[in-house]
């Protein structure tokens, strides 16, 4: 600690840290511009100046000098204020005193700097700077003439997004921000919107809807990947204007411009009934009455085990709760799961493969009762936790991982989250990246190393990985306690090296630098995505990459650790709660944990597992007489997101009953008789899990308007059916949820679980994994189905932001290919697969290697999954459309 | 429409590093006269470099231009000496010669006129360049003999 003094005030302050931030930390009000806690600091607009005693005559910039022992440091004087005038009067030479329409107003820092300062005359003149002004844009519009050039937007979306989308341009008096003199052409992450202190960059969104003042902010938790985002939703007379986060100022596009979804046209409001086979608009008390008749009708004639549950990862910790608990104590079943079954699903069972089922042992109930949204389990000190949970990554510890290796995953897209903790590690010089996916994604520029594989492969792809490391240290022994590791050794040395790197399509060169690099690693992380677990054989290769850890990780390391990228808001959160045939809540086995719920719930709970997601629909293609007769969809919407599109639809058809919560009228939703609206994101109250654990908490900031909350309608309908659950408000639910599951010990808002002092004990056995590798169907092109970092499952879609950026799938290609099939930029292409087709323009680019095309499933109109068989792969043949 | 081969002799020439952004820009410049839009993406595609990295180099530096310039680059020196010795009518006088403000390019794309802080040349002022070459203790008359050379 270092001893100095500010303005008189002795202060203790950390080695390293500067001036300003010590300032700002103890409440000493500094004026300043160009700095910002988000990005380093430059010291370019020299407003934050200060007196320094030992130092130079001059003053000094407090947000770039650090703090000395012994320092004295003024911060206010008449010298100090002159000179902060002065240098507020150059920039208001020509900045434009249009504050009256300007959206900044109230909330811009020059305003409140010439303000503070008491400015009233500038009386300078200059040439006049052309008033260059961006309309064109989309979402993003930038008046150079605002501009104060500080240069936080340049850092921010250059240090932290990584998308160096902005940066000045020309230099001395005429230098402005510039984006290649072109409209904006980038993430559309709109970070740059918030960091700018004035109003150079504005959200088109929020222009001339509300003054800053006007505004009612409440916090809450992003709806839409799994990072599990806070931020705050800004309303005016009941209406959403922009949403911002507070700390990092960090949002992705969809974030923060997809707020359009909870104000959709198309959202529904009222439920629906079928009648003589239309969907009719009906009141909440027909609807649920017809609902629970529907279902008691089922469940009276074929028994409880006809009515299947499928909950969804849009649904709240507390709805997904009460959805299991229906099904568990009310219906005396475990027959339920969510669509995480396709991917997320199997990234926990094939680490449950090789790391083991979750164990916790020496938490304890606490005799103090608990705030809200908190844990009633205390960690004690002799706490113990193995099992797969413990494998799971902390985003915050990302940053601190040497060798990162991405494989099957576009970060961005996928999760932006982790792509700005990327960003953080590339800090540290010596960190390395290794990059793996069949496509060019946005790290390969970061990356030491890319390895371009052949899609599909990536199992070959992670033995030849396993054994470069094995080759690059000979003697190379796991650091964990590992089982099995000689019989799988000598399996993986049976095929060699190059013949794998060849079947992958990669480099032995390559493979045996990445294999190095993985060998000396202290604490190496691997990221893995909905390209490696969406395919068929998604949980073989989340084995490998298992196994690969269980070689190669260091979890004592921080950052060390298996990072999968669950893909909706809450993926993580509906596993963890037990919407799943063969776990209780909290993983916990239905064989032993089922004691304290029959405790609980006054109901057995059956120890029989129930069926699979997977396995329900083959029940139901093979007509089997346990095949259910009723569904009860918690949204989910099937047809739009289950690969194989066609089939999906025709086996829901065979179902009698089926009831669908959802906000949309969806493709699923179509096919049922009964269809209730639901409140989403900002009309909720309760909790969501990021795909790292951390429990976030929503707040409702907009009535329901006509619809209801998922838990509120369970819990109707529950009583409809005989098992009468009551509960007056989501903690409540919450409150029962977490006294059942003693893993997420310690959990309250903001933290994670596991919690951070159970003392982890990590052991594994290598599993083998088929090395079979095959893409389904026929045709000269390999079709790759994935994500787009405008889009987030389909809610986007129905939200003015997103679709601005991108209005429909388009189907990406290689130019050599476009060229061959003589089709350009723009134009239709036929994509036809033994499953069906459809026609999408192209967007021609390098990103896609030749012979393979990429295309978003996002969108309603132009489903990529009715392409598919079973897989996110499948070869297809392109035709001019 | 791009002229890819044009662009691909000056690329082959380098490996391809962010650091060869500048001598690659000086290349383009020096063949086309300009940096135009399309070269510059390859450029930036090629090299791994941010577009706004590339334009922010190109904005930066006097010797690039985004705008079409003339196959012969006047520049007229207006530093401290070359300002004493007349270099402001030298100017005038080029300027009413070809017709055009400094800044601009004639009409047949033959000349672009434009000033310069310093040349270096002081000893000799008032100077001008016209693409590499100097002409020193330039006067008024000198001009049209000197344009004359570069006129077709």
């Amino acid at each position: 600690m270092i001893n100095l003094t500010i303005d008189g005030k002795a202060l203790q302050v950390k080695k390293g840290k500067t001036i300003l931030e010590a300032a700002l930390a103890n409440g000493i009000h500094i004026p300043h511009l160009c700095y910002h806690p988000a990005i380093k600091a430059i010291g370019s607009c020299r407003i934050c100046v200060v007196e320094v005693k030992p130092g130079p005559p001059r003053p000094q910039p407090a947000c770039t000098t650090t703090v000395a022992e012994g320092m004295e440091v003024i911060t206010q004087s008449e010298r100090l204020q002159d000179l902060r005038r002065e240098l507020v009067k150059f920039i208001l030479v020509n900045h434009p005193l249009d504050c009256p329409w300007c959206d900044k107003a109230g909330e811009c820092l020059l305003q409140d700097l010439t303000h503070e300062l008491g400015i009233d005359v500038v009386d300078y003149e200059a040439v006049k700077v052309p008033p260059h002004i961006d309309y064109e844009s989309r979402l993003i519009e930038r008046y150079a003439t605002r501009c104060v050039t500080c240069g936080r937007c340049v850092r921010v979306c250059r240090d932290r997004v990584g998308a160096s989308a902005i940066n000045f341009e020309s230099r001395g008096y005429f230098t402005e921000l510039g984006c290649g003199h072109v409209p904006l052409e980038c993430e559309f992450c709109g970070t740059c919107i918030d960091i700018c202190p004035v109003g150079a960059l504005i959200n088109k969104l929020f222009k001339y809807t509300a003054r800053s003042w006007e505004l009612t902010k409440t916090k809450t938790v992003c709806p839409y990947c799994g990072g599990g985002c806070n931020y705050e939703v800004h309303t005016k007379n009941g209406h959403i204007h922009r949403v911002r986060s507070q700390g990092s100022l960090l949002l992705c596009g969809r974030g923060r411009f997809g707020f359009g979804v909870l104000e959709a046209p198309e959202r529904l409001h009222q439920p629906l009934i079928k009648k003589d086979g239309q969907l009719v608009a009906a009141t909440w008390d027909e609807a649920l009455d017809y609902a629970a008749r529907g279902l008691k009708e089922v469940i009276d004639n074929a028994g409880p085990d006809a009515l299947y549950g499928i909950g969804s990862p849009r649904a709240t910790n507390e709805a997904s709760f009460l959805f299991q608990k229906l099904i568990r104590a009310g219906l005396g079943h475990n027959n339920l799961d969510s669509p995480a079954r396709y991917n997320f699903a199997r990234a926990l069972a094939g680490i449950a493969a090789v790391f083991g089922e979750a164990q916790v042992s020496g938490v304890a109930l606490g005799s103090v009762k608990k705030g809200v949204y908190q844990s009633p389990w205390e960690v004690q000190e002799e706490a113990k936790g193995s099992g797969f949970p413990f494998v799971l990554g902390n985003a915050h510890h990302l940053s601190h991982a040497d060798v990162i290796l991405i494989v099957g995953a576009d970060v961005t897209p996928e999760m932006p989250t982790y792509g700005w903790r990327i960003m953080d590690a590339l800090k540290n010089e010596n960190f390395r990246l290794v990059v793996a996916n069949p496509r060019k994604t946005k790290f390969d520029r970061y990356a030491n190393l890319n390895l371009r594989y052949q899609p599909g492969s990536e199992r070959l792809l992670l033995i030849g990985l396993m054994e470069a490391v094995l080759e690059a240290q000979p003697g190379y022994s796991p650091h964990l306690e590992a089982e099995g590791f000689e019989d799988f050794k000598k399996t993986l040395l049976k095929t060699s090296l190059s013949k794998v790197a060849k079947q992958a399509g990669v480099k032995d060169a390559d493979l045996r630098q990445a294999g190095k690099l993985l060998a000396q690693a202290q604490a190496p992380a691997i990221i893995f995505g909905h390209d490696l677990m969406a395919q068929e054989q998604g949980q073989d290769n989340v084995i490998a990459v298992a196994d690969l850890f269980l070689l190669i990780g260091q979890p004592c390391n921080k950052g060390s650790a298996l990072y999968p990228i669950a893909e909706k808001n809450n993926t993580r959160g509906v596993c963890d709660v037990g919407v799943m045939p063969n776990y209780l809540p909290g993983y916990q086995s239905l064989a032993e944990g089922g004691g304290a719920f029959a405790k609980l719930w006054g109901k057995p709970v059956s120890d029989k597992p129930g069926v699979t997601l997977e396995e329900m629909l083959d029940q139901l293609e093979n007509n089997e007489p346990e095949a259910p007769r009723a569904l009860y969809l918690l949204g989910g919407d099937l047809v739009r997101l289950l690969p194989n599109r066609q089939r999906t639809e025709r086996l829901l058809q065979k179902v009698r009953f089926m009831v669908v919560q959802d906000a949309f009228l969806t493709d699923t939703a179509r096919l049922a008789d009964v269809v209730l609206p639901v409140a989403i994101h900002a009309e909720l109250d309760g909790t969501y899990t990021s795909t790292d654990g951390r429990l976030g908490c929503l707040q409702a900031a907009l009535s329901p308007n006509g619809t209801r909350p998922d838990w509120q309608i369970i819990t109707e309908l529950s009583q409809r059916l005989g098992y009468p659950m009551k509960y007056g408000s989501a903690p409540a639910i919450f409150a029962e949820m977490v006294q059942l599951m003693p893993i997420w010990a310690g959990i309250k808002e903001g933290h994670r679980w596991p919690h951070k002092k159970i003392s982890v004990s990590l052991n594994g056995k290598f599993v083998p994994f088929s090395t079979e590798i095959s893409i389904p169907g026929e045709g000269k092109y390999t079709l790759i189905v994935g994500k787009t970092l405008a889009h987030s499952g389909s809610y986007t879609t129905h939200a003015h932001g997103p679709q601005t950026i991108m209005p429909g799938a388009e189907l990406k290609i290689n130019p050599a290919d476009a060229q061959a099939l003589k089709v350009n930029e723009g134009e239709p292409v036929k994509i036809s697969s033994t499953q069906g087709e459809i026609t999408v323009p192209i967007a021609v680019t390098v990103e896609i290697p030749r012979g393979v095309v990429f295309l978003a499933d996002h969108f309603s109109d132009t489903p990529a999954n009715l392409l598919t068989s079973n897989s996110n792969l499948c070869r297809v043949q392109l035709q001019k459309g | 429409m791009m002229d890819v081969e044009r662009l691909e002799t000056i690329l082959t020439q380098y490996e391809g590093y962010p650091q060869d952004l500048i001598p690659i820009l000086q290349d383009i410049q020096d063949q086309y006269h300009y940096l135009p839009k399309d070269e510059l993406k390859v450029v930036a595609q090629r090299l791994n470099v941010p577009l706004t990295k590339v334009y922010s180099v190109a904005t930066f530096y006097k010797m690039f231009s985004l705008v079409p310039k003339g196959r012969h680059e006047l520049r007229v020196c207006l530093g401290t000496t070359c300002h004493l010795k007349g270099g402001q009518r030298l100017l005038e006088s080029v300027s009413s010669h070809l017709g055009i403000e400094p800044g601009y390019t004639t009409a047949d794309m033959q000349f672009s006129l434009e000033t310069v802080g310093c040349l270096g040349s002081c000893a000799q002022a008032p100077v001008m360049m016209v693409d590499d070459k100097y002409y020193a203790r330039m006067t008024i008359d000198k001009v049209t003999k000197v344009l004359k050379l570069y006129k077709e």
